[in-house]
């Protein structure tokens, strides 16, 4: 639960989209520490294709600058300016599949430059990557490759999924002194939610249940949370009471958490908007199924999109990402064992 | 086209200390680039090594007397040559090579490629080579943005500048105007390929500096005296504010790629020429003792104190412990 819009009574309490909220995040930490800088493609004095920063430029000049199309140097650049110890770099990447091109430098520079050299320099870089399917992108602006990340030692990832999570991650991931891959799904950016004034933080490797229920424990990242929980009040209807976890941070894990409901619930369904095979819900399965095996009334259920490249058209790409009739099929399956 | 560069370097217009101090670099390079083969010979170090024989003159010269500690650099892959001459204590470095804890991995072990040595602006070597030429504009950028005058040097060799990093990395230094000097070291081979089967050049590798608005200029990397002042002049502006230079460096590697490459590509007679007419060791102790600078006696005193120094260093690299396995498991965050 957000315990602390929630308990504190005292703090005022705004409604903000998941946009404002990652700006306002990105506006405090800059103002808190002057050796952040902010750059990317148009995220200047165009405020970002996503508006994700919007009024920075204004507000913190130079340190919030444009950057050629090179995402290549973009992630590079942040490494090399990151261990001189003088600068605490916040790029971005304008759309996460970019990484691509970047793949060297965040797989094999970021996440493990210090170790390779012994440990010897501090990488405080938090990368931004929007993903998701939003509208008609296509295959290559649309994915959601976080997984991939999870496989590459000294990467940290944070996915949030209201604005309060957005914000409270995002301010500790820049205060961090490892390299954060934080991604950000691009339909979240006009969700609005509560976001209480004032400074807050939020651990990284902390999963929060953002719905408590004993029969069925559902674990979605992004935007899928909300569709978790929209399928979860329909099953409320039907007698059955599903817990929702949102992990929050795919690396580090929380699996404590998730496990304590895995053993409360028996049954375990995870849904992303990553493909299926190879997703992060393979890796929270393989766990899950290593630690609590016995702890299980029914396999294992794992809802992605097709393994298939998401197609341009508006019409089609409905289909991949994983609705709420799928969720409450599912469910109702493995409450049939 | 770059142009080549050229200036009166005659030796009795420096003093005596200051050329002593490049032999002793470069003879230091040497000679521990030959203890390791030794130790690669003896089974100890893997065969994955790059020596720099006949290279020496390219990093004594543009390192030792115009970088101090706070400068930066990024080594190529034949890099033992640019740490030494950047002060990384040699039994570190043959720590890395042995494995031991006294390596500046602290027993993770480094080949050429990763180790480092912040506290002397060493700040390590991508295993993809040419990663570090996107790498050393964030460098660059972070001393301008604090105001220092301290400059960054990227060595990379012919091949890893036919990556695709060199091309951002030079659009960025000219854009933003960084400190940066990128020096090309050009031995014309990148393992067995040749240059002119790789690159697509007016002339010069350099050339393509020209395009990004950024000063570039071919010099004789074998020279250390040139070689230190077409570096001199790069750092001055650097330091300046005045942006980048493209040095391309031409020399020739003594040496296969890895020891143990039959290195049977190039064509004997060339390979001769350069280790007969220009070996940068030879050829400037040459012109040391023709212009009178020092006497044989004092040459042969710098190489037996080398050879002390390489001796003892090799001692303490070997004598140091290996760590627990325990040691990858730390390190992985601050």
């Amino acid at each position: 639960m957000n315990t602390i819009s929630r308990q504190e009574s005292n703090v005022k309490v705004r409604t903000l989209t998941m946009r404002d909220a990652i700006i306002e995040a990105l506006s405090e930490e800059m103002e808190r520490d002057p050796s952040t800088v902010l750059f990317g493609e148009d995220v200047g004095k165009f405020g970002g294709v996503f508006g994700a920063t919007k009024g920075l430029h204004e507000k913190f000049g130079p340190r919030v600058f444009d950057t050629p199309i090179a995402e290549t140097t973009i992630v590079a650049a942040a490494l090399g300016m990151a261990i001189t110890g003088n600068v605490r770099p916040i790029p971005e990447l304008q759309f996460g599949d970019f990484v691509g091109v970047a793949f060297d430098e965040v797989f094999h520079k970021l996440g493990k430059w210090r170790w390779m050299h012994g440990g010897q320099m501090e990488i405080p870089v938090t990368l931004r990557l929007p993903i998701g399917i939003a509208g008609g992108a296509g295959p290559e602006h649309s994915q959601s490759p976080q997984a991939l990340f999870m496989h590459g030692p000294g990467l940290q990832i944070v996915v949030p999924s209201t604005p309060y999570d957005a914000k409270g991650l995002l301010k500790t991931a820049i205060r961090e002194n490892n390299p954060v891959l934080y991604f950000e799904h691009k339909v979240l950016y006009d969700m609005k939610g509560e976001v209480p004034e004032g400074e807050y933080l939020i651990p990284l490797g902390k999963a929060d249940i953002k719905r408590e229920g004993k029969d069925v424990t559902i674990i979605a990242t992004a935007l899928q949370v909300h569709t978790a929980l929209d399928a979860a009040k329909t099953l409320a209807k039907q007698g059955v009471e599903a817990e929702v976890i949102d992990p929050r941070t795919l690396a580090p894990l929380d699996m404590d958490t998730i496990l304590d409901s895995v053993k409360k619930t028996g049954r375990v369904l995870i849904v992303h908007e990553e493909p299926k095979t190879g997703g992060s819900g393979a890796e929270i399965a393989a766990r899950i199924s290593e630690h609590a095996l016995f702890d299980l009334l029914a396999p294992i259920k794992r809802i992605g999109s097709p393994d298939v490249p998401i197609a341009q058209s508006i019409y089609l790409e409905q289909f991949y990402r994983p609705s709420e009739q799928q969720i409450l099929d599912v469910v109702n399956e493995l409450m049939e064992y | 086209m770059a142009k080549i560069y050229q200036k009166e370097t005659n030796v009795k217009n420096y003093s005596k200390d200051f050329l002593l101090q490049f032999y002793r670099t470069m003879i230091k390079i040497r000679r521990f680039d030959e203890g390791l083969i030794q130790l690669i010979q003896d089974g100890k170090v893997s065969g994955f090594y790059h020596s720099g024989i006949g290279s020496e003159g390219l990093s004594a010269g543009s390192i030792t007397h115009n970088l101090t500690e706070d400068d930066y650099i990024y080594y190529n892959h034949r890099g033992c040559n640019q740490k030494i001459a950047k002060g990384v204590p040699l039994s570190k470095l043959y720590g890395d090579f042995l494995g031991t804890i006294e390596g500046t991995t602290k027993g993770l072990g480094a080949g050429i490629v990763h180790s480092a040595d912040p506290s002397r602006g060493v700040m390590g070597q991508a295993g993809t080579i040419g990663s570090q030429l996107g790498i050393c504009v964030g460098t660059a950028f972070a001393s301008k943005f604090k105001g220092t005058d301290q400059v960054t040097v990227v060595y990379f060799g012919d091949g890893a500048a036919s990556r695709e990093p060199l091309h951002g990395s030079l659009n960025w230094a000219g854009l933003y105007k960084l400190p940066v000097v990128y020096i090309c070291e050009n031995n014309e081979y990148a393992i067995s390929s040749h240059v002119s089967e790789t690159h697509s050049v007016k002339e010069h590798i350099a050339d393509w500096a020209e395009g990004y608005g950024i000063p570039n200029y071919v010099v004789d990397g074998n020279d250390v005296v040139l070689m230190h002042e077409a570096m001199k002049e790069a750092v001055d502006r650097a330091r300046k504010g005045e942006g980048p230079t493209f040095i391309e460096a031409k020399t020739f590697r003594h040496r296969g790629h890895f020891e143990g490459d039959p290195y049977d590509y190039v064509d004997a007679n060339v390979l001769k020429e350069w280790k007969e007419k220009r070996d940068p060791i030879k050829n400037f102790q040459a012109s040391l003792l023709e212009a009178g600078v020092c006497t044989e006696n004092e040459i042969a005193s710098i190489q037996e104190q080398v050879d002390v120094e390489i001796e003892a260093a090799i001692k303490k690299a070997e004598d140091a412990p290996m760590p627990s396995p325990e040691r990858i498991f730390e390190g992985l965050f601050a």
